[in-house]
């Protein structure tokens, strides 16, 4: 992984789980579903933290707007946010791997 | 049905009072109806309603239609809009609390978006106010000493979002 794309990283629940509900196109209140049913509820997603979201992944180009339709934009990752996702899913494990010792408290 | 017209002045800062004001009207069967120029509110009288307002600050406004669509899609109806702050209302079941922003870091760039609002416009201020030395008529200088005023206060605006962002930040 280049240095250039480890500047976005750790990133935080509410993006990491935006672009990985973006692995297929989605418009707004899409993600908004696919986030809370994806996590088991622990985490939604307000509408201006998504707003933001899209803002900065977009200018970015972490993700890119495939169509827009009803005033809905409908947006996709880029082979860039794939990269990004995927290294933070990396990092994400070896976490969750530390974290087992947690289950016998 | 009767309403009422109440004057309310917040901060910046501190729009989460003014969100919280709003919902002790609604839970008081006050439902907000508009905000009009510097703060005047209009209220309709109803029947209790457990509704949350929420406050965001609008800077890209080429964007508004996909912005409100979202908020609409969510359940957020846009009920007001006073300069580049938008008023949302969504009604809660009994005992949620409902966010648009749903992370501290967002809701340190919502101020940090006002922020920015300012600092564009402070050259504006620094041009009036280096030419302070030139004023020669009496109405000139009292011009300056209003715009010096408004300066200052101005610099305290950008402090106070400053430090609340930084409290933002201090959270685990």
């Amino acid at each position: 992984m280049s240095t250039d794309l480890k500047k976005y990283l750790p990133l935080t629940e509410s993006t990491a789980y935006t672009l990985l509900a973006l692995t297929e196109p989605l418009h707004g209140y899409g993600v908004m579903q696919k986030v809370e049913s994806m996590s088991d509820g622990t985490v939604k997603i307000g509408p201006g933290t998504l707003y933001g979201a899209f803002t900065t992944l977009e200018s970015e180009g972490l993700i890119i707007k495939v169509n827009e339709a009803e005033r809905r934009k409908v947006y996709a990752l880029t082979d860039k946010g794939r990269q990004v996702l995927k290294e933070h899913i990396r990092r994400s494990e070896i976490m969750v791997d530390n974290g087992q010792i947690t289950k016998d408290w | 049905m009767s309403t009422t017209k109440h004057f309310h002045w917040f901060w910046a800062w501190d729009d989460e009072k003014e969100e919280a004001y709003l919902r002790n009207m609604a839970l008081d069967g006050w439902h907000f109806q508009a905000v009009t120029f510097p703060g005047y509110y209009t209220f309709e009288e109803g029947d209790p309603r457990n509704d949350f307002y929420r406050l965001d600050f609008l800077s890209n406004y080429k964007d508004k239609e996909n912005y409100l669509q979202l908020f609409e899609d969510a359940g957020w109806s846009h009920v007001g809009e006073y300069g580049s702050w938008q008023y949302f209302r969504k009604t809660a079941v009994e005992g949620e609390k409902l966010e648009i922003f749903t992370d501290n870091e967002s809701k340190q760039k919502k101020y940090g978006r006002i922020l920015l609002y300012l600092i564009i416009f402070l050259p504006i201020y620094i041009t009036f106010l280096t030419r302070v030395n030139e004023a020669s008529n009496t109405i000139y200088k009292i011009f300056t000493l209003v715009m010096f005023l408004f300066f200052l206060l101005y610099i305290y605006v950008m402090l106070m979002l400053i430090r609340r962002i930084s409290q933002l930040k201090k959270k685990l």
